[in-house]
Parts: structure tokens; C-alpha cells; sequence
């Protein structure tokens, strides 16, 4: 088989159209008499609503519906929990809930008419801790928890828990017994925003036979249709998720957010209805990380061996669990919180906590740079404080093939020993280094993204291939790789590949952006369907000619009889004989299952660091990553997961942070909510273990997810080996170093 | 944003009779970058907003003598311009630090100014380098020391009628020994957390005369006079710098925000001042 398309630098199937301001996004497709939406959201954290009174806006020129939540079938809603109402009735539960919307033409005439609504509040006393959340005696947020649906199993009395999480193996009593020493700490995390630079929004349109458009973020068409049509009570053929481009998930965007108002108003009013966040209201309610509290206790033998592990995560939730896409409505991170380690004896447990917060959502291996970023940091310091050097605890601990890992699971095909000495290469580990610089080793384990997807091509007479694909590109390259993926299967040019994307109504089953599945799972469909076409192809020109199926081989678009001088059949050909001599294109429609992975994959990276002493700052060296990432497919969007990743993990180590005040983001807007640019990255190896076969087509592995996991550990461990001080929270303010400096130098004022 | 009236005169004539007209109840819009955002915020909501965009005679730079800059002219092009670079190296390296090349080309000096923000970059420079500004309305002109601009967060001493249509930076005698630093310690693209200006007159390795000013570090820009006092016919040395930073967090009045606390910031402020004298020196 002719695989030379697969590793291709191959440009994007959409680029031309986004560099060049066409491609068409939520909110540019241009559907005729489209007006605005606006949402007025609650100013308070908690309080109870007494009152809502609309008429005045309701009279005022220009507008052309208003809707509050009398208006409408009031349900619960949510992506598994459904726990948020479509608009706040009695209560707000936090700043930024909607409570009506507004449609006019301008939007100004609707803000405007948002002055106009009189709410009454009855303010009660905010939940904002969510560790005092958990105390008997704090406010039961959601008194009506036990009656939700997709209600996720949590303890009686937890008070106050979305998700509880428990994972044990062993005796852990046992194990601290048997340790010469035990570690204790805890670490945590900024609430922070994915940063996508399309706002979350959408539009509706309810056309004469009243199908309802819905242009939004199409991350999970038919799953986004299917919580739609139930919120709305219509059934699921009446909805479509057109397909319409995505700009930037990074998790987030899979619930409906404001398209059920859209409908609302659309149907009020009878126009197509739009609605965007600004980005202050994308801070204020979106669907941020979760900032986390992670407390660990580890036992250890002198010699580093680990003997028994604790771990206690704490996650800000927020107002509402909805946001969460996963029938336990946890992080998933936080059973990662053994690592790569083999650990006899652990227990871990994990709470998603309600608080009067902006609820949490999905934002890129969620839970797992919580998690690590604690891990990493602890068992560095038990490492350092042994006195082993942190790169030999590591290999020494590191799992092999076959072992259990913390939680019990068995991986396969690890390549992390590998990953672990080609990260270490890439840096200046263990050479001399100048006063206040250092080096630290972060590493993580991830899995592959599960799933099953159909995909559907069909041939031309002409020898065109069309992927008729519904799966979703959010800015990664999936499009590209799958049209590879064809034209490899099929030994044909990328141009004699068509990527044709389509909504909901028509597309083959695809399950959506998420976990890093998409090459692998959507991919893998494509991929079956490419070899079900040759092969079903390949037959009819067996069958037409008499000859041997086994002798037959494609190659450059056409089937040879391999050995002879007979004329070959081109697919296009195939395609005409395989319709019976018809003009028209023949189809085929596979499914792949990608159900089971065993398989497990590894990011380590080594930061090098130095820290201005007498300021605090902190300048970012170097860092140098590797991965096992089996084949790549298109080297530009693999480098551009890794890559992009990484900065958002320079993001989370040095500055992106939501800050809360009060119930408030103070910071919402990027002039104060600061991702790093293109002067803050620091030079950044990347090291792919090619030889690494994995499940995803021709032996790949998944990228996505992993990037920027072990980047702010790393620079953590980095900070330490430079100036002896362990930072405990990220993003590391500048201030932070410098304070722990100054106490530093109070304790020890000869030096080191 | 609430909706207003938007209104485009050609002349600075026209300018002020509209803004004298309309008094509290009108804005002049310059580049629009500061202005735009306070309206959607609605913390400022004019009714008229008056558009310096198509106003003629405020947009260039003359260097004979003196450098006079027109408010009009965007930071992109006082930062590329070679007079500027010649003869006011400071300056423009200083409005290369501001924002984003997108916002440069957009901002304009005399917004920026009137804007009064005091984690700005470019008035600590103008002070050390004692420069003056312009300002006019219809009953006439006024000029001032820039230090005397700036009353308060987001505050000037300009009435309501009164535009700023030039700034005016002296040419020093010969080359001033001169340093910007602005402390970022999150990303580039950030406001500063504490930001030094120093211009020193050094002759036969003393400091003639200097003049030292902060931005980030309380609700003006702040001049620096005990430390510039220090500095005066004294020898350029490290103690002598360092006798002159200490006396920097008494004199300034940093608020704590994300950026850091009043104390860091004060801290900070006394580091820059002893590396921005290094800086200029060295
Ligand atoms: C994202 C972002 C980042 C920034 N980062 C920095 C930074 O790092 N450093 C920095 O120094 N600044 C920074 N700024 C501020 C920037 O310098 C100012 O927004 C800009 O200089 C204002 O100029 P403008 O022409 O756009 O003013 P406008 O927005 O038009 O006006 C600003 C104010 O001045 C008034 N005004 C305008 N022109 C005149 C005039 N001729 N006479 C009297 N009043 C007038 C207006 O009424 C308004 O009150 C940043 C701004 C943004 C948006």
C-alpha cells in the first residue's frame, strides 16, 4: 500500500477560506432577517428572585420579543446532570446567571431594553469556599439534587457534592506503616479559561416546516441534538446542527449554552435569532477549569520506594454540574493522581463541589494538570528531600509493562522509559548551571479517546472520492487527516479527495470532539471505509474480469492485475461498473469500533528556569518534551496539538488566572486575564518517539490531550532546583517567588 | 454601549466649538482604544462623541529645535520615527513598549495622555525628559510641565473643552544618559507592574542633573525628587545609586491588584529605580 500522503506536510482542506475571512462561523452564516439577543444575568451570586418584571421592556420601540423564564417550558437541562435551568426562576446561583433575553434588531435597542427589566432580589449569603461548601453547615445550593436526572452515584450527606470520585487498591494503612517517612502537602490551582478566540454563541433559524437550524459549535452534532430536542420537547429529526466552523474548543463547547434562547426568541418573535458572548460574559459565565485543592500524603522507604499514597482532590465546580460531559460529572484527572508510579497501597478520592461560582466545564485532560501539577511537585520534593536525584526516583518508580498502576489498571505498549531518557536528552539535565537557574522533570501518563464512528465515501464515475464526514473540526486539522487517510487507503492524489462536511440531519454517526479520539475513533471510520471501497471495488473488477481477487492490487488510483499487461481498471471505472454501468457515484459506509484501548500514552518534559532573586521573576529557559506519538499523519497539525498545548501550559505556570472576588471575576477581559504571546514562549524541543506503534491508522498515537500537563510541575521542580523554593500553587505570581524568597532567607541568612 | 451621537469635525476650530457646546455631556475620540472600552463598560457614557479622526494639523512630528509631536500622531509612528530615534532615543523606545503593535497603530499621543491612566509607559519617560503639552479650547491655549497633567486615575487637570493638540520634548544640550524599564514578570503584552524612567546629565562622571520617574506606582505618574536629589553633583556610583533608590518606596503609592501588592510594588519600585540608573550608566 502506498502510504506516501501519510506524514505529509498537507495544507489544511479549510485554510484558504479562514486566512481569507469566508470561512463561515457561528455567527457570520448569513441567514436573511437575522437580530440579536441579549441576556440580562444576575448581579449577585445567590439570591433569591422575587420578582421580574418585563412589561416596561416589552413596550419599548425596536424590540421584538422578550422572554423570561415564565415564558417558556422552564426545564433542567444539562450534558449529563441535568441541573441548570434554561433561565433563573427563583434563585440565581451565581454572577452572570440569565434571567431573560431581549431580541431587536440593533443590538444596542436590545441592551438597552435590558435597563428596563425590574428584578426584585432576596440576597442570601454565597457559598464561595468550596472546602467550607463541604461543612455541615454551609447552604445546601441545590436542595432538590436527589430529584435530578443523570444524577451521578454520590455518598448520602455529602453536602453540597456534583461528583464524588474513590479509587483504592490495597492497604493503605498498611503501607504508611511500613514507610520510613511520610510527605504531606497540598497544592492548588487557578480557575482559568480556555481562551478560544470565538466567544460561545449561536444562531436559529425555524424554517416553514418548522425544522429548526441551529448554526452554533458543532463539537458533537448528533449529541448536542439530542440535548437540544430534549430541552426543547421536539423531536430529534426536527433539529439539524449545520455544520459551520469552529473557532477553538479546547473542551468547552459542547453544551448548548444559549441556543435554546435563540429558539425561544426565534419562535417569539418569527426571525432568525443570534446571541455571543462578549468575552466578559464568556469570564463571567462560560465554562472555565475547575480550580482545584489537592492534599497528598505519601509513604516512602528510604531507599524512594513508594510504600503507600493519599490523595484528597477538591474541585470548584460552580453553580452547575451541567457543563460536565461524563455520566460520573467528575474531572477526570483526578484519578490520574498516582501518575506513572507504582504504588501498592492508595487511596484517592475526588469532589466536584457546588459553590456560588461560575460553573465549570471541560477544558483540555481535564482534571489531569490539577492533578499532576500536584503530583509531579510532591514526588519531586520527596525525591530531592531523600536525597535521590528526581530523574532516578522517577525511573525507579516508573511502571512497566504488565504492572498495575495506582488505581489497579494494566496499560500497554508503554513507551514512557523512552519518553522519559528523550526529554532528559533534549535538555541540559545534569550539566553545570549558572546561580539561580534550574532544571525540573514533569511527566504524565494519558490515555487514547474511545468511541465508534461511521464514515461514508462515495466515488465518482470521474474517480473523485468524496468523505462525507460529520466530524467536527475545531481548528485542529481533521478535515486534512482524514482526506490523507483517504487518499493513502486509496493510492490516489490529495486533490482526487473531497472533505465534505455536513450537519447533523445527513452526517454518518460521529461521537464528537472530546478525550483525543478523533483520529483514532473518526479516523479509524474513515479508514474502514476507504479499504471497505477498494475492497468492494476491487471485487466488482475481479468479478467484471475474471480475474483473481488476491492478484489484484491498487495502486496510483487503479487495480492491477499484478505479473500482467492488462489494461488497469481506474476507481473511477470500478465506481461506473460497480453502479451497473450508471453515470452516478456508488457509495460505501463503514463503522469502526474503537471501544477498547489498552493502550497508554506518556508526555515528559524538563523546563529550565531562572529566577531573578530580587524581583521574583521568573524567565522560562528552555523546555524540551517528548511524546510517543507512533506515525503522524500531518506533521504541521501534530507539532501544532503539542505545541499549542505547551502554551497553554506556559499559560497555567505563569499567568493565566480568573480572578475571584466576592462571587466576581475581577479580571474578565484579556487585557488582565493574561495568556502568554508569542515573546513569553521559550525555546521548546519536541522529541516524537515515531517507533512507538499505537491503534489509530497506520500505528499512530493520539496528541491532543497531553501537552501542557507536566509543563507547570516542570517549571515548578525548575524553581526549586534554582532557589530552593517549592511554589504550591499555580500560576506562580511573581510575588509568590519573592515572598517565599524573602522567608527562605529569614531561615537560613548564611545561604543555602 | 448606550447609543450617541457621533459627529466628525475637520478643524480643531470645529473641535472646540462642538466640545464647548456640548461640555460634560460630549467626549473627544482620538484612536478610540481607551475611550471605546470605558463606554462599554458604561463608566463613561457621552452623548456626544466627538471624532478628532478627520481633524487636520495635529499629526506630525517636527524636530528642528525642540521635538513637537502633534496629539493625532499614533504611537507606531513616534516609535519608527527617525527624529525620535535620533535625538529622543527614550521616547521611542518607550512607546515601543506600550500594548501591541495593534494597538500603536491606532493609539494616538494626545489620547494617551488624556486617558491618564497611571500604569501607562510613555509618562514617566516624557517627565524625565521634561517634556511640556499643549492644550487648547476656545478661549485659548495653554501650555504645561506634563507633570502638572495628571490629577488622579483617569484624571487631568483638562476641562471638559479643552483638547491637548501637541506635546513639546525639549533637545537636551548633549546626549542624556537615560533608561526605560518596565517590570512585566507575567507576559509581554501586559501593563507594566512597576515601570522606571531615569534621564541623567553626566559630565566628567558626575551626575549633573537627573530626573527619575515611575509609572505603575500610585494614582500619577511620580516623579522622584528625593532620589533625583541625591543623585546631583554627586559621582555616578553603585552606592550612590543605591542611596538613591532607597529613597523610592517612601515616595510612592502603588494600589495592590493582580499585578502584586502595595508593598511588592513599592519594593519593586526601589529595585528598578538602582537597575534603571545601572541601565543608563552602563
Ligand atoms: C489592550 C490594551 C493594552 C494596553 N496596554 C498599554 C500599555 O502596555 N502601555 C500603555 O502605556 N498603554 C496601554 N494601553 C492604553 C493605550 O495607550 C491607550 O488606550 C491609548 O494611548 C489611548 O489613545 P487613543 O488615541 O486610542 O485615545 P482614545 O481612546 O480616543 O481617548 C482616550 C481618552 O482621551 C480623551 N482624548 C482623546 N484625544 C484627546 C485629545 N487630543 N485631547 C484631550 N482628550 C483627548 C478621550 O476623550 C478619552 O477620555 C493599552 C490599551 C489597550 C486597549
Amino acid at each position: 500500500m502506498a502510504t506516501s500522503v501519510i506524514g505529509q506536510r498537507a495544507p489544511r482542506t479549510e485554510g484558504a477560506g479562514k486566512v481569507t475571512g469566508q470561512a463561515h462561523y457561528a455567527l457570520d452564516v448569513p441567514v436573511a432577517g437575522m437580530v440579536w439577543g441579549k441576556a440580562l444575568r444576575s448581579p449577585h451570586p445567590y439570591a433569591l428572585i422575587k420578582r421580574v418584571d418585563a412589561s416596561k421592556a416589552r413596550t419599548m420601540p425596536g424590540v421584538l420579543a422578550v422572554i423570561t423564564a415564565k415564558d417558556i417550558r422552564n426545564v433542567l437541562h444539562g450534558r449529563r446532570v441535568y441541573d441548570l435551568p434554561i433561565l433563573a426562576e427563583n434563585v440565581v446561583r451565581f454572577i452572570g446567571e440569565k434571567i431573560a433575553v431581549v431580541a431587536a434588531e440593533d443590538p444596542a435597542i436590545a441592551e438597552a431594553a435590558l435597563d428596563l427589566i425590574e428584578v426584585d432580589y432576596e440576597i442570601l449569603d454565597p457559598v464561595l469556599d468550596p472546602l467550607h461548601a463541604m461543612d455541615d453547615d454551609a447552604p445546601v445550593l441545590h436542595p432538590d439534587q436527589r430529584s435530578y436526572t443523570g444524577l451521578p452515584k454520590i455518598p448520602e450527606g455529602q453536602r453540597n457534592a456534583q461528583s464524588y470520585g474513590h479509587w483504592e487498591k490495597g492497604d493503605i494503612e498498611a503501607g504508611f506503616a511500613e514507610a520510613d517517612r511520610v510527605f504531606e502537602e497540598t497544592y492548588s490551582s487557578a480557575m482559568t479559561h480556555q481562551a478560544h478566540i470565538e466567544p460561545q454563541g449561536g444562531a436559529v433559524w425555524i424554517d416553514d416546516d418548522g425544522i429548526i437550524h441551529v448554526y452554533g459549535h458543532p463539537k458533537n452534532p448528533l449529541g448536542q441534538r439530542k440535548q437540544l430536542a430534549e430541552a426543547l420537547d421536539v423531536p430529534e429529526d426536527k433539529v439539524i446542527y449545520e455544520f459551520v466552523r469552529i473557532g477553538g474548543d479546547y473542551g468547552n463547547k459542547g453544551g448548548l449554552m444559549d441556543v435554546p434562547l435563540c429558539y425561544y426568541l426565534s419562535r417569539a418573535c418569527g426571525r432568525p435569532v443570534r446571541m455571543t458572548h462578549t468575552f466578559k460574559e464568556e469570564f463571567m459565565a462560560g465554562s472555565p477549569r475547575h480550580p482545584s485543592v489537592i492534599h497528598m500524603r505519601t509513604g516512602v522507604k528510604r531507599d524512594g520506594t513508594i510504600t503507600a499514597h493519599q490523595v484528597r482532590s477538591i474541585f470548584d465546580g460552580g453553580a452547575y454540574g451541567a457543563h460536565k460531559p461524563v455520566p460520573n460529572v467528575d474531572v477526570g484527572g483526578a484519578r490520574k493522581a498516582g501518575g506513572v508510579y507504582r504504588i501498592p497501597n492508595c487511596k484517592i478520592e475526588s469532589y466536584v463541589v457546588y459553590t456560588n461560582h461560575v460553573p465549570g466545564g471541560f477544558m483540555r485532560a481535564p482534571g489531569d494538570s490539577q492533578t499532576i501539577f500536584a503530583l509531579e511537585s510532591h514526588v519531586d520534593d520527596i525525591a530531592r528531600d531523600l536525597g535521590i536525584d528526581p530523574l532516578e526516583f522517577r525511573r525507579k518508580n516508573m511502571i512497566q509493562e504488565g504492572e498495575a498502576d495506582a488505581t489497579g489498571d494494566v496499560w500497554r505498549d508503554l513507551y514512557w522509559r523512552q519518553c522519559l531518557d528523550a526529554a532528559v536528552a533534549g535538555s541540559n539535565w545534569g550539566k553545570p548551571k549558572p546561580p539561580n537557574v534550574g532544571r525540573g522533570i514533569a511527566i504524565t501518563h494519558r490515555h487514547i479517546g474511545e468511541g465508534e464512528a461511521e464514515s461514508l465515501i462515495r466515488v465518482d464515475p470521474s474517480g473523485q472520492i468524496t468523505v462525507v464526514t460529520g466530524t467536527p473540526d475545531a481548528g485542529m486539522g481533521a478535515h486534512v487527516m482524514e482526506q490523507q487517510i483517504a487518499a493513502a487507503v486509496l493510492t490516489v492524489p490529495l486533490e482526487q479527495v473531497t472533505i465534505l462536511p455536513v450537519g447533523s440531519d445527513i452526517m454518518p454517526f460521529d461521537p464528537g470532539l472530546g478525550a483525543g479520539r478523533t483520529t483514532h475513533v473518526s479516523g479509524g471510520a474513515v479508514n474502514a471505509a476507504a479499504e471497505k471501497t477498494r475492497d468492494e471495488l476491487r471485487a466488482v473488477v475481479a468479478e467484471n474480469r475474471g480475474w483473481p481477487e488476491d492478484d489484484i492490487v491498487l495502486k496510483e488510483g487503479a487495480f492491477h492485475l499484478s505479473g500482467s499487461t492488462e489494461q488497469p481498471v481506474t476507481l473511477g471505472q470500478a465506481a461506473v461498473e460497480a453502479a451497473y454501468g450508471r453515470s452516478g457515484p456508488v457509495e460505501f459506509l463503514a463503522r469502526f469500533d474503537g471501544r477498547k484501548v489498552f493502550t497508554e500514552l506518556c508526555m515528559a518534559q524538563v523546563a529550565e528556569v531562572e529566577v531573578d532573586p530580587e524581583t521574583g521573576q521568573l524567565s522560562i529557559l528552555h523546555v524540551s518534551a517528548a511524546c510517543d506519538s507512533g506515525t503522524i499523519i500531518n506533521p504541521p497539525a501534530a507539532e501544532g496539538q503539542v505545541e499549542g498545548a505547551f502554551v497553554q501550559g506556559v499559560g497555567l505556570a505563569m499567568s493565566e488566572e480568573m480572578i475571584l472576588e466576592d462571587g466576581r471575576v475581577t479580571n474578565p477581559s484579556f487585557g488582565d486575564y493574561k495568556i502568554p504571546t508569542a515573546a513569553d514562549i521559550p525555546p521548546f524541543t519536541l522529541t516524537w518517539i515515531e517507533d512507538a506503534p499505537g491503534p489509530l491508522p497506520f500505528g499512530g498515537r493520539a496528541l491532543a490531550e497531553h501537552g501542557h500537563i507536566p509543563t507547570s510541575p516542570a517549571i515548578a521542580n525548575a524553581i526549586r532546583d534554582a532557589v530552593g523554593i517549592r511554589l504550591k500553587s499555580i500560576p506562580f505570581r511573581p510575588e509568590a517567588i519573592y515572598d517565599a524568597l524573602q522567608a527562605k532567607n529569614e531561615r537560613e541568612p548564611e545561604g543555602r | 454601549m448606550i447609543p450617541f451621537d457621533l459627529r466628525f469635525p475637520t478643524t480643531v476650530q470645529e473641535a472646540l466649538e462642538l466640545l464647548d457646546q456640548y461640555g460634560e455631556e460630549a467626549r473627544p475620540m482620538a484612536g478610540g482604544t481607551a475611550l471605546v472600552l470605558l463606554m462599554q463598560q458604561r463608566l463613561v457614557t457621552p452623548q456626544v462623541v466627538v471624532s478628532l479622526s478627520r481633524v487636520d494639523g495635529l499629526s506630525s512630528i517636527s524636530a528642528n529645535g525642540s521635538l513637537r509631536i502633534g496629539a493625532l500622531v499614533n504611537h507606531r509612528v513616534v516609535e519608527e520615527s527617525p527624529e525620535v530615534k535620533a535625538g529622543w532615543p527614550l521616547l521611542a523606545e518607550t512607546y515601543h513598549r506600550v500594548a501591541t503593535v495593534r494597538i500603536r497603530n491606532v493609539a494616538t499621543v494626545g489620547g494617551g495622555l488624556a486617558h491618564a491612566d497611571p500604569n501607562q509607559d510613555p509618562p514617566a519617560t516624557l517627565i524625565a525628559l521634561n517634556a511640556t503639552v499643549t492644550a487648547a479650547s476656545s478661549g485659548g491655549k495653554r501650555e504645561m510641565p506634563i507633570e502638572d497633567l495628571f490629577k488622579g486615575y483617569y484624571e487631568t487637570c483638562l476641562t471638559p473643552d479643552e483638547l491637548i493638540t501637541e506635546l513639546t520634548v525639549p533637545r537636551p544640550v548633549r546626549p542624556l544618559k537615560t533608561a526605560y524599564i518596565k517590570f512585566l514578570p507575567r507576559t509581554a503584552d501586559d501593563y507594566a507592574t512597576v515601570a522606571v524612567a531615569v534621564a541623567l546629565d553626566v559630565a566628567d562622571g558626575r551626575c549633573v542633573d537627573a530626573r527619575i520617574a515611575l509609572n505603575a506606582a500610585g494614582s500619577t505618574p511620580i516623579r522622584a525628587r528625593d532620589a533625583e536629589n541625591v543623585l546631583r553633583g554627586q559621582p555616578l556610583s553603585d552606592e550612590v545609586f543605591r542611596a538613591a533608590a532607597a529613597t523610592v518606596p517612601a515616595i510612592v503609592d502603588p494600589v495592590s491588584d493582580h499585578r502584586g501588592s502595595a508593598n511588592y510594588k513599592s519594593r519593586m519600585a526601589e529595585v528598578f529605580v538602582r537597575r534603571a540608573l545601572e541601565k543608563a550608566t552602563a
